[in-house]
C-alpha cells in the first residue's frame, strides 16, 4: 500500500514586484524542492523559522495554494487528478492564529456544522448530534455551542478550530502553528489533546511550528525546514539527540534551557538571509558556524547519512561539538 | 519617486480631461441652443444661423468638443452673452477671492482643530474634551447657510460690528470664514483627535518616553508628525468642501468669486460664464488634491519608500 | 493607550462570562441610537402624515394677520409658530416642509445606498477591470464640485419636481458607499477565516454570502446615517439657493431664504427652520452614535464599590499584613531611616508590625551586603480604566533588583508582567494608576516621584526594551534620528557627537556598516535588527537598570539567541541591573539570576532561579515547568494546566490559582496565602507550606 501523503520536488514560487522607486520584480522560492513522505496514523513535525517556507507548504498540501512543479500525492492518486471534495474530506487544517481563523459573526455551533453541512454530509437532528459530539471530543462544556468565538478563549477558540477540522473526519490534519499564539499552560491542553485524538482517531499529523521543542515533543518524525528547502529529517529522537545538519543543532542550541546554563551553544551567525536573494551553495553557509569553501559553490543534497536520517550537508557527519560554537563572528552580518 | 511623480501626474491631467469633458457634455447637451438663448427671443433665423457659424455650433458635436479643447489649451473660455467680457478675465478676477476666502478658512480651521483636538486627546473624558465634543455635534448640525444668515442677523445688523455683505476689507472675511470654519471644524477636530488617541498609544511613544525624550517633544516630533498624516489627507479632500462650500457662502455674503460668479451667470442664463466658473472650480479642485497627494507622500517614508516589501 | 496591556485580559473576562457586563455596556451605548431612531421614525411620520398634522393649509394667506410672532412671543395660539410676511401659518410650512427636506432626503439616500452597495459589491466581487473602471469613475467624480454641479443642473432646470432633486442629490452618493462596502469586502475576504472556509470546501458564493457579506454589510447602516444628514443639509442648501423644489411644494431651506427678507423685523422666521434642520441633523447623528463602537473607558466602578472590594480583602486576614512582612523585609527599614515622608495607613501599619526586623537583616545579608538595593518594588498596585470597567492589572507586588543582576520575572498573558515594568516607568498612561504600594529606585520613590525627576530617570537611568521592535521605533523617523535625539536629549551632546556615540553604539551590536544604519526606517530593518537597534539606543545612555519586556517574543529563536547573547554582554560590560519579563520560563530560566513567578497580577513564587527551577514550591510554578514540551520524553503528558486565568475585573477571593490547582483546599478559595518564606531566600504564597494564619494571630504579631 502506498503513503497517505508523498511530496516530490514540490516548488512555490512567488512573483513579488518591488514597491520600491522603480519597482523591481523578484521571486521568492518559498517551497524550493521539497519530498516528503507521511504514513497513516503518523506525526509528522515540519519545523522552521519564519519565512523558511513551512506554511507555504502545508497550505499547498491543503490546496490553497497551486504548486509551480512536483506533485503530490494522496492515497496514492495525485492531487491534480482528484476532485477538491475529495481532499477536503481527507485533508484538514487547524490554523495558526484561533482569533482570525473564526468567522466573528457564526454560532460556534455554525462553524463546526459548516463542514458537514458544506460536504452535505447530515442535516437535522443528526447534524446537530454530531456537531454536539465533536464538541464533547475536544472537551468543549456543551453551553460552548450557542456562544460567538468572541466570547471564548484562545484556548477553547483553538479547540473549536480543531473540532471544525475533526467534522469531515480527515485522515490527515494539518496543524500549522496550532498552538504558538496560546500560553504555555494553554498549549500544553491542546498539544496534548492533539496527540490523544492522533491516537484515537488514528490520524496522521503534519505538525508545523517554530519551536523545534513542541514539534519533537508530538512528532514520530520531523523534518527541519530552511530557506524553501528541507535539509534534515529522521526520527525526532534520533535528530534530536544527534543532528546531522548545523542549522538543526543551532536551532536545538537557541531554545532557551534552564539544565544547560552557561554551557557553550552553537550559534548562527549574522541576520537570515533576504528569501529574494538566497546565498549561493548551501543556503545556510553564511551563517553556518562550520561552513567551509565548498559549502558557498555547492548545493548540498539530502542524503541517508545514518538509517531513516537525512540531511543536506557536505559536512553531515563532522562533530559539531569540536567546532567553535562560542565565539560569534559579528563582523560578517 | 520619480516614477510615483510621473504616474500621479498623468493622473491628473486625465482626470482634469474628464472634467472639461463633462462640463461640456452637461452645459452643451443639457442648455439646448447657445445660439437661440444668445439672442433676443423675437430674432430671425439668419441672425440666429450667424451667431451659431460664429460659434461654430453648425458643426458636428464632436468636431465643436475638440475646437473646446483647442481654445482651453490656448486659454480662451469664450465671450459672455451679455457685454463683451473675455470668460477668461472675469473667471480670472473671480477665482482670487474665492482662494483666498478658502485659505484663510482652511488656516483658521487647521489651527483651531490642531490644539482643539490636541487638547482633548490628551485630556480624554475631562470638561474641555466634553465641551469640544459637543461643539463638535452641534457644529456638525448646523447649516451653513443658515448660520450664515443668523451671524449677518447678529453682527451685521444689529450689533453693527461687521460689514454683512461685499468685500471691503480684512473685516469683510470675519463672517465668511467663520461660517466656513464652524463647518469645517468639527470633521477636523475629530480626526486629529482619534489620530492622537491612536498614535500616543502606539509602542514607539511609549518607547521614546522610556528614553528620557522629554513629553512636549514627543508630542510635536513623534506623535505630531505620524498623526498629522490623516489630517493632511483629509484637508485634500475637505479643501474640496470648502471651495463647494463657499460658492454658498459667497453669495449669502455677496462675495465676488466663482460661486457666486456661476449662480448669477446660470440665473441670467448665461452659459460660457457658467461652464468657465465651473471648469476653473474644478481643475482648483483637482490640482489641490494632487499637491495633498504629494504632500503626503514626501512625508510618510513608508509610502515613499515602499514599506511591506 | 492601556489598550495593548490589558487586551488579553479584557478578552479573557469577556470569555469568563462578562456577558450581562458586555450586555450592559451595549445597553448603554444603544441607548444614544435609540433616542436617534426614534427620531428619525417620528420625522418620518411627520413627513407623510403632513395634510393630517398641520393646522392649517400652508399655502393660505391670512392677509389680516402679517408676520405674527410665535406663542411664546406674545403671538396667537392659532399660529403658534407665527405667520410669515404674507400670512401664511409657520408651524404648518414648517410640516409641510418636512415632507419634502426629510422625504427627498431618505429617498436620495436609499438610491445612493442601493446603487453604491451594489457596485461595492460588484467591484470587491469581481475585482480586476470592473474594479478599476468603477473606482476610476469614481475618483474621477469625486475630483468634481458636487454641489456646484448639482446648482448648474438644476438651475437650467425651469421646473424641479421632487424626483429631480433625488436624482440630483442621491445618485452622487454612491460613491461613498461603493468604496466602503469594496474595502470591506476586499479585507474580509482576505481574513483568515475566509480561508479556513475555503479550505473546508465552501464554494466561491458561500465564501461571500455566508463568510464576507454578513460582516461587511455592517458597515452600511452608519454610513447611510451619515449620509443622509449631509443630504439634509445639502436639500435644504439649495432649496435655499433658489434651486430646490419649485412653487408650491415647500422646503425648509425655502422657508429660511423666505424669512430672511424680513429677518429685521421678525427673527424667528429664519430662526425656526435651520432649528428644524439642525435636530435633524442632529437626530441623525445620534442613531449613529449609537451605531459606532464607543472605546472610551470609563471608570465604571463607583467608589462604594471600592471600598467593599477593599473590604472583602482585609476580610482575609493573612493576605494583607503578611505580604508586608515580607514586603518591608527588603527596604522598608532602611527607608524609614532615610526619613521617607510616605504616610499611607497601610505602610504604618505594616511596618509597625514587631515581626519586621528579623525579616530585614535576613533579605539584606543575602542581597550581598549591599544596604540598598537598586529597585525595591513593594507592594505594588495598579488597576486600569477600559471601557468595561476597572481592571486591576497587579494587585501586590514585591520584589527586588541588585546591580549586575538578572531579575527575570515570568506569567503568562495577563498576569501583570508588563503592567509593572511601566509602572516602574511611570509610563502607565492615562487609563493607568499606581494605587497602592511602592517602587523605589536607589533611593526615590517613582510613584511620588514628579515628572521632572522621572525624565532625568526615563533613559539615562533606567532603560526599556520592548516586546516588538519595529513598533518602538517611530516608523517614520530615521533610526539615527532616534538615537542622536536620544543622546542629545539626555547627554546634552551636538549633534556631531552624537553622531559618533551612535555610529559606535550601533557597531557594539554587531553592525557592520553602523553609518548605513543610521538612515534607515524601522521598517527597512528586521525585527532582529530593531531589537539590536534598541539595545544600542538604550544602551548608549549607560542605565543602571535595564527593564527587557519581553525583548525576543517576537523573533525568530536564532535571532532571539543573538539578543539575548547581548543583553547578558551588557550586563557585563556595564554592570547594569536587568529585568527580564518573558512568559518563556526557559529563557529566565537560563539567563535570570533570580526569578519571581507571576500570576494574575501577583507574585506566587520568588527566589534564586536555581532553587525555583529544581524546587519549585507554587503548583503553579511546577505546572508551568510541566507544561514546557521536553523532546527528550515524548511520551509524557504535558502537565497542562485546566481552565483560565481568572478576571482581572472581579475581586479576588482567595488563592487566584485556586480554580485550576490540583492541591487545592478548602481554605484557599477563601484566603489568600501570604507571600512567606519557604526556605532561604525562596518564598512561596501558598498554604501547601504555611498555615494560613488565624486572625487574631495577625493582630498580635
Amino acid at each position: 500500500m502506498s503513503a497517505l501523503l508523498e511530496v516530490d520536488d514540490l516548488h512555490k514560487h512567488y512573483r513579488l514586484r518591488g514597491r520600491g522607486w522603480w519597482g523591481q520584480r523578484s521571486v521568492v522560492r518559498a517551497v524550493d524542492g521539497v519530498t516528503l513522505r507521511l504514513e497513516r496514523g503518523e506525526a509528522l513535525g515540519l519545523v522552521g523559522e519564519s519565512g523558511c517556507g513551512k506554511s507555504t507548504l502545508a497550505r499547498t498540501l491543503l490546496g490553497l495554494e497551486t504548486p509551480d512543479g512536483g506533485s503530490i500525492r494522496f492515497e496514492g492518486r495525485s492531487i491534480d487528478e482528484v476532485e477538491p471534495r475529495w481532499l477536503q474530506r481527507r485533508v484538514q487544517m487547524v490554523f495558526q492564529d484561533p482569533y482570525t481563523t473564526l468567522p466573528p459573526h457564526m454560532s460556534i455551533r455554525r462553524i463546526i456544522a459548516e463542514p458537514l453541512i458544506i460536504h452535505g454530509l447530515a442535516k437535522g437532528d443528526e447534524l446537530q448530534r454530531r456537531v454536539d459530539a465533536l464538541i464533547a471530543d475536544v472537551g468543549l462544556p456543551a453551553a460552548v455551542a450557542d456562544r460567538r468565538p468572541r466570547q471564548l478563549s484562545g484556548g477553547q477558540r483553538q479547540r473549536v478550530g480543531i473540532a471544525r477540522a475533526l467534522a469531515l473526519e480527515p485522515s490527515l490534519l494539518i496543524a500549522d502553528e496550532a498552538v504558538s499564539a496560546l500560553d504555555v499552560s494553554v498549549q500544553a491542553q491542546i498539544l496534548n489533546l492533539l496527540r490523544e485524538l492522533q491516537e484515537r482517531l488514528g490520524l496522521a499529523l503534519l505538525f508545523v511550528s517554530h519551536d523545534i521543542g513542541v514539534v519533537t515533543h508530538v512528532s514520530q518524525r520531523i523534518a527541519v525546514m530552511y530557506l524553501g528547502k528541507v535539509v534534515e529529517t529522521g526520527p525526532a529522537l534520533d535528530v534530536y539527540a544527534d543532528p546531522l545538519h548545523p542549522y538543526t543543532r543551532v536551532l536545538m542550541d537557541s531554545v532557551p534551557d534552564p539544565t544547560r546554563r552557561g554551557r557553550d551553544r552553537m550559534r548562527a551567525r549574522g541576520d537570515p538571509p533576504d528569501p529574494k536573494d538566497p546565498p549561493s551553495g548551501c543556503a545556510f553557509h553564511p551563517r553556518c558556524p562550520i561552513a567551509v569553501d565548498r559549502c558557498r559553490d555547492e548545493v548540498p543534497l539530502l542524503e541517508d547519512w545514518r538509517p531513516e536520517q537525512h540531511a543536506a550537508c557536505h559536512l553531515a557527519l563532522e562533530p559539531l561539538d569540536g567546532a567553535d560554537t562560542n565565539e560569534v563572528d559579528r563582523s560578517a552580518t | 519617486m520619480a516614477w510615483f511623480l510621473v504616474r500621479r501626474t498623468a493622473q491628473m491631467f486625465f482626470v482634469i480631461l474628464c472634467v472639461v469633458t463633462l462640463v461640456f457634455i452637461l452645459l452643451r447637451a443639457a442648455s439646448g441652443d447657445p445660439a437661440r438663448l444668445m439672442n433676443a427671443a423675437d430674432a430671425s433665423d439668419e441672425v440666429i444661423e450667424a451667431t451659431r457659424a460664429r460659434l461654430g455650433l453648425d458643426e458636428p458635436v464632436y468636431v465643436q468638443y475638440l475646437y473646446y479643447l483647442r481654445n482651453l489649451l490656448r486659454g480662451d473660455m469664450g465671450q459672455s452673452f451679455y457685454g463683451a467680457y473675455d470668460v477668461r478675465d472675469v473667471v480670472l478676477a473671480a477665482l482670487p477671492n474665492t482662494v483666498a476666502l478658502a485659505v484663510v478658512t482652511m488656516l483658521v480651521s487647521t489651527v483651531i482643530a490642531l490644539v482643539l483636538g490636541i487638547a482633548s486627546a490628551l485630556k480624554r473624558g475631562s470638561a474641555l474634551d466634553r465641551a469640544v465634543q459637543v461643539y463638535v455635534a452641534a457644529a456638525q448640525a448646523t447649516p451653513n447657510f443658515w448660520l450664515a444668515v443668523l451671524l449677518v442677523l447678529v453682527f451685521a445688523v444689529q450689533l453693527g460690528w461687521l460689514p454683512a455683505v461685499d468685500f471691503t476689507g480684512p473685516a469683510s472675511f470675519v463672517l465668511p470664514v467663520t461660517t466656513m470654519a464652524v463647518a469645517l471644524t468639527p470633521i477636523l477636530i475629530r480626526t486629529v483627535r482619534q489620530s492622537f488617541i491612536e498614535t500616543l498609544g502606539e509602542d514607539y511613544v511609549r518607547a521614546a518616553r522610556a528614553r528620557g525624550i522629554p513629553r512636549r517633544k514627543v508630542l510635536l516630533v513623534h506623535v505630531l508628525k505620524v498623526a498629522s498624516l490623516p489630517l493632511i489627507t483629509l484637508l485634500g479632500l475637505q479643501s474640496a468642501m470648502v471651495l463647494a462650500g463657499s460658492y454658498v457662502i459667497e453669495v449669502i455674503f455677496n462675495w465676488p468669486g466663482i460661486g457666486k460668479l456661476a449662480v448669477d451667470s446660470l440665473v441670467s442664463r448665461n452659459f460660457p460664464m457658467v461652464e468657465g466658473a465651473v471648469l476653473v472650480a474644478a481643475v482648483a479642485f483637482v490640482v489641490i488634491n494632487f499637491v495633498v497627494d504629494m504632500t503626503y507622500s514626501v512625508l510618510d517614508p513608508r509610502i515613499r519608500l515602499g514599506a511591506g516589501t | 493607550m492601556s489598550g495593548g496591556i490589558v487586551s488579553d485580559r479584557t478578552a479573557a473576562s469577556e470569555a469568563a462570562g462578562g456577558d450581562g457586563v458586555g450586555l450592559l455596556q451595549q445597553l448603554r451605548q444603544r441607548k444614544a441610537g435609540l433616542v436617534g431612531l426614534s427620531g428619525i421614525a417620528v420625522l418620518l411620520i411627520v413627513a407623510v402624515a403632513a395634510p393630517w398634522l398641520a393646522p392649517h393649509d400652508p399655502a393660505s394667506q391670512d392677509l389680516g394677520n402679517v408676520l405674527l410672532p410665535p406663542v411664546w412671543a406674545g403671538g396667537e395660539l392659532t399660529y403658534p409658530f407665527g405667520t410669515d410676511a404674507i400670512g401664511r401659518d409657520v408651524l404648518s410650512r414648517l410640516i409641510y416642509g418636512a415632507r419634502s427636506s426629510v422625504l427627498i432626503s431618505v429617498c436620495a439616500m436609499l438610491l445612493g445606498g442601493t446603487l453604491g452597495v451594489l457596485t461595492g459589491l460588484a467591484s470587491g466581487f469581481y475585482g480586476r477591470l470592473v474594479d478599476t473602471v468603477l473606482m476610476r469613475l469614481g475618483d474621477i467624480q469625486l475630483a468634481l464640485p458636487f454641489i456646484l454641479i448639482a446648482i448648474v443642473i438644476l438651475g437650467m432646470m425651469r421646473d424641479r419636481s421632487p424626483i429631480h432633486l433625488i436624482l440630483v442629490l442621491g445618485i452622487p452618493a454612491w460613491i461613498v458607499y461603493a468604496r466602503v462596502v469594496r474595502s470591506r469586502v476586499l479585507s474580509e475576504r482576505e481574513q483568515a477565516y475566509v480561508s479556513a472556509a475555503r479550505s473546508l470546501g465552501a464554494s466561491n458564493l458561500r465564501q461571500m454570502f455566508r463568510y464576507v457579506l454578513p460582516p461587511a454589510s455592517k458597515v452600511v447602516p452608519p454610513i447611510a446615517l451619515i449620509d443622509l444628514s449631509h443630504l439634509v443639509i445639502m436639500e435644504s442648501t439649495l432649496s435655499f439657493l433658489g434651486f430646490g423644489l419649485t412653487s408650491p411644494s415647500i422646503s425648509w431651506g425655502q422657508i429660511l431664504a423666505d424669512g430672511r427678507q424680513n429677518m429685521i423685523a421678525s427673527p424667528w422666521l429664519p430662526v425656526l427652520p435651520g432649528l428644524a434642520i439642525m435636530l435633524t441633523v442632529l437626530t441623525i447623528n445620534l442613531a449613529v452614535e449609537g451605531l459606532r463602537d464607543d472605546g472610551t473607558p470609563r471608570r465604571r466602578r463607583r467608589r462604594s464599590d471600592r471600598k467593599a472590594a477593599d473590604a472583602d480583602r482585609a476580610a482575609a486576614p493573612a493576605r494583607l499584613p503578611g505580604r508586608e512582612v515580607s514586603i518591608d523585609g527588603g527596604a522598608g527599614g532602611d527607608r524609614d531611616g532615610d526619613g521617607d515622608p510616605r504616610a499611607s495607613a497601610d505602610d504604618v501599619q505594616g511596618r509597625d508590625g514587631d515581626g519586621d526586623g528579623d525579616l530585614g537583616v535576613r533579605r539584606n545579608g543575602g542581597g550581598g551586603g549591599q544596604a540598598q538595593p537598586l529597585l525595591a518594588v513593594e507592594d505594588l498596585e495598579v488597576e486600569f480604566d477600559t471601557p468595561t470597567g476597572v481592571v486591576e492589572a497587579v494587585r501586590g507586588v514585591s520584589f527586588t533588583v541588585e546591580r549586575g543582576r538578572i531579575l527575570g520575572i515570568v506569567g503568562e498573558s495577563g498576569s501583570g508582567k508588563s503592567v509593572t515594568s511601566f509602572a516602574i516607568m511611570g509610563l502607565l498612561g492615562e487609563q493607568g494608576h499606581v494605587t497602592g504600594g511602592s517602587i523605589t529606585f536607589d533611593g526615590t520613590d517613582l510613584t511620588r516621584a514628579p515628572e521632572a525627576v522621572m525624565r532625568g530617570i526615563r533613559g539615562p537611568r533606567i532603560g526599556m526594551m520592548f516586546q516588538n521592535p519595529v513598533g518602538s521605533l517611530n516608523p517614520v523617523l530615521t533610526v539615527g534620528y532616534q538615537i542622536v535625539e536620544t543622546l542629545r536629549v539626555n547627554r546634552g551632546m551636538d549633534r556631531a557627537t552624537a553622531r559618533q556615540v551612535a555610529e559606535e553604539a550601533f557597531g557594539t551590536v554587531g553592525f557592520p556598516d553602523p553609518r548605513h544604519v543610521m538612515r534607515q526606517y524601522p521598517f527597512r530593518l528586521s525585527g532582529g535588527q530593531n531589537q539590536r537597534v534598541m539595545i544600542a539606543m538604550t544602551m548608549a545612555l549607560g542605565p543602571d537598570l535595564l527593564l527587557a519586556d519581553e525583548p525576543t517574543t517576537a523573533l525568530d529563536v536564532t535571532t532571539q539567541a543573538e539578543v539575548i547573547d547581548q543583553l547578558l554582554q551588557v550586563r557585563e560590560e556595564h554592570g547594569t541591573g536587568i529585568v527580564l519579563i518573558s512568559h518563556d520560563i526557559g529563557l529566565i530560566g537560563e539567563v535570570a539570576d533570580e526569578v519571581v513567578v507571576m500570576y494574575a497580577g501577583q507574585v506566587c513564587e520568588r527566589g534564586p532561579t536555581e532553587t525555583v527551577l529544581n524546587d519549585p514550591g507554587h503548583p503553579y510554578t511546577r505546572a508551568l515547568l510541566g507544561a514546557v514540551p521536553q523532546p527528550g520524553a515524548p511520551e509524557a503528558q504535558l502537565a497542562a494546566i485546566p481552565g483560565e486565568l481568572p478576571s482581572a475585573q472581579q475581586p479576588l477571593v482567595g488563592c487566584p490559582f485556586a480554580d485550576r490547582c490540583d492541591h487545592v483546599m478548602e481554605v484557599c478559595s477563601r484566603r489568600d496565602p501570604a507571600l512567606l518564606p519557604l526556605a532561604e531566600d525562596h518564598d512561596v504564597a501558598c498554604y501547601l507550606h504555611h498555615e494560613p494564619a488565624a486572625p487574631e494571630q495577625v493582630a498580635t504579631r
